[in-house]
């Protein structure tokens, strides 16, 4: 038998800590489902989600029940559908993401992710279509999301697909506008995207992956919170806590979190007779009270969201992370970071609001954490050349630091500096972030062409 | 032919202890497959799984382990288990779950919680209890393999007791507890 103080430390998490299991996901390839017709293909797409995920939702409900751990999301990623509709034109891949809708609906996933292409060297037809259908996918679907990955340190950045980011994230948000440009919170630009992300709206099942995988996304970052709380609590008296002790207790919850992910997630695996992939450590917040990675930055000691000391914790933070995740995993992957989504932690947003963090700020934070400059509403006045520029600034940091970041910027049409725009939901709410230097990169963005690979010596 | 028993040791507790039951029973050429004790309010309680040669009885356990020297006289308990049974083969059960209680203290805790595991025949396998600043706790592992209601009906019930009762009651499955608190990834 355990001792009861083990047994009560697990009880406190599920408990009062909320411990759940974010997300599982399941990764199915759809290159197969290729036919010679759009219609064809759709039909093949949905018959194979069917067919793998059919009782997916079901058996994530049971396990969770079994083990008394909620599953909260289930989602499903494919295969990068560019590869899929290769030689397909735009309208074509609008029928596809209503293909994937319908599919993902059936079989009662949250959403489903995977609308995406690869284009960090360059881009074939196939991929301007299917960049050109991105707007009237996203505002025709409900569950579909999208990413483009333009970057990658072995390749550099594709500087004509970053050109076009800016222009098609502007599209989305007017399409959605009834919706303040909400289809923009469901697209992604990414440099070394992963291909086992459990986490949306960037999760793609990757090519290099086998047929069917399930991954999973661990608990949120506030079972962190409340240990860091607990155990501060417990030593009131000054200089009785060091800062490497706070790091050791994030490390020691981490390992538990990630353990009860790793059990549901082979459960669920086992159940269904599906490979088992990842556990991807990242910490994602929710808009809910007490699921912040913002109120870790002031439990640890600044006192405004972004003020001086706020990337040093973030990294810490990070790193503890994925110390005590990767002991406890025998496979872990994905994102494995903390997210820092402006809208979706309440106590982000409100630091924005207050200007406690600045866009410059929350860049320099993405240098030491995944996964970048996620769910930041913007101006719906800023011009495209501008936002794409945004992200050749988070793209160079993925790619000099042979990291995974990402932009996933939301110009809210006719909102401005001192509005607010909320989606509800896992989506959340944010003052819109001001932009400076608006209007100023366009020579920059013009070049087109490649931006190259970077050396990988000389690391100074 | 070997003779397997089931021993039961309860004395005030003091060092050597162990040493000296284990060696009484080595004099009967006893070889101890399992043993388990605790101590709880200063006495030891110990039970024994031991093997021994055919021909040992339990009045020679008895007389035994009673000419240890000993301050108190211990109390002692011996069943023989049928042949069929051995010590190794009580598998952990598939359907364990951890029950724990925390609350204030009051009468008859243990008592509505194992009743309700009785009536709904869910098997104790470990209950553990301890008191602190009147603050009560309680860690209990049961099987739910032949449970005449659903998980989802014990948890029910359980809760109700607890609302009743002013306890904070939770039931995980047992693998849970080992994922989080052992290094080895079964």
């Amino acid at each position: 038998m355990l001792r009861s103080d083990q047994i009560l430390s697990t009880v406190e998490m599920i408990q009062k800590e909320n411990l759940d299991v974010r997300t599982v996901t399941m990764g199915i390839n759809l290159l197969d489902c290729h036919a010679e017709t759009v219609a064809k293909t759709c039909a093949n797409i949905e018959e194979k989600i069917h067919t793998f995920a059919g009782n997916f939702v079901p058996t994530c409900n049971e396990m969770g029940e079994r083990y008394g751990i909620p599953v909260v999301n289930k989602r499903i990623s494919v295969t990068p559908i560019a590869f899929v509709g290769a030689g397909f034109e735009r309208d074509g891949f609008v029928e596809i993401a209503k293909a994937l809708d319908r599919a993902a609906t059936s079989v009662g996933v949250d959403i489903l992710g995977g609308f995406s292409a690869q284009v960090e060297k360059g881009m074939t037809q196939t991929d301007h279509e299917f960049i050109a259908s991105i707007p009237d996918a996203l505002a025709q679907t409900e569950k579909i999301c999208a990413s483009i990955n333009i970057a990658t340190t072995k390749k550099g950045i594709n500087m004509d697909a970053l050109a076009m980011m800016g222009h098609t994230i502007k599209a989305i948000a007017e399409k959605t506008a009834d919706n303040n440009g909400f289809g923009a919170a469901k697209f992604v630009v990414f440099c070394n995207q992963p291909g086992d992300n459990p986490f949306m709206a960037g999760a793609i099942h990757g090519l290099e992956e086998s047929e069917a995988v399930l991954n999973v996304g661990v608990s949120g970052p506030g079972v962190i919170a409340r240990a860091l709380d607990r155990l501060i609590a417990a030593h009131p008296e000054p200089g009785a806590l060091q800062f490497d002790e706070l790091a050791e207790e994030i490390k020691q919850t981490t390992f538990r979190v990630t353990r009860c992910g790793e059990l549901i997630g082979r459960a669920v695996s086992m159940s269904l007779g599906i490979e088992f992939g990842v556990v991807d450590l990242s910490l994602a917040p929710t808009p809910a009270i007490g699921d912040s990675v913002g109120e870790i930055f002031k439990i640890l000691g600044v006192d405004a969201i972004g003020a001086p000391g706020s990337t040093a914790i973030l990294a810490m933070l990070n790193d503890a992370v994925k110390k005590g995740g990767i002991f406890a995993s025998k496979t872990v992957g994905g994102l494995s970071g903390a997210f820092i989504p402006v809208m979706e932690d309440s106590l982000l947003a409100e630091a924005v609001g207050d200007g406690s963090l600045c866009l410059e700020k929350l860049e320099a934070m993405t240098c030491v954490c995944s996964v970048g400059l996620d769910m930041v509403a913007i101006p719906g006045s800023v011009d495209a050349d501008t936002i794409s520029a945004i992200i050749a600034d988070e793209m160079a940091i993925g790619v000099i630091n042979a990291k995974t970041t990402a932009a996933r910027l939301i110009p809210v049409p006719g909102k401005e500096v001192g509005d607010s725009v909320s989606f509800g939901g896992l989506f959340g709410a944010a003052p819109i972030m001001p932009i400076r230097n608006i209007g100023k990169s366009s020579r920059f963005i013009a070049w087109g062409g490649r931006m190259p690979a970077p050396i990988h010596s000389f690391k100074n | 032919m070997k003779t397997k028993m089931v021993i039961s040791v309860m004395s005030k507790d003091r060092p050597g202890i162990i040493a000296d039951v284990t060696g009484a029973l080595l004099q009967l050429e006893g070889d101890v497959a399992d043993l388990n004790q605790t101590v709880l309010c200063g006495y030891l309680t110990m039970i024994l799984g031991v093997t021994f040669p055919s021909g040992i009885t339990r009045e020679d356990i008895f007389a035994s382990i009673s000419h240890v020297k000993s301050g108190e006289k211990f109390e002692i308990s011996v069943k023989e288990l049928p042949e069929t049974e051995n010590f190794n083969e009580i598998p952990q059960p598939e359907e364990s779950y951890i029950l724990s209680l925390q609350g204030p203290n009051c009468k008859g805790i243990v008592h509505a919680v194992s009743s309700i595991c009785g009536r709904n025949n869910v098997n104790i396998i470990d209950l553990g209890t301890s008191l602190q600043q009147d603050r009560y706790t309680m860690a209990v592992q049961c099987s739910i393999k032949e449970a005449t209601c659903t998980l989802e009906e014990l948890r029910k019930e359980f809760e109700e007791y607890g609302r009743d009762a002013n306890q904070t009651i939770m039931m995980q499955h047992y693998d849970l507890f080992r994922a989080t608190n052992e290094v080895t990834l079964h």
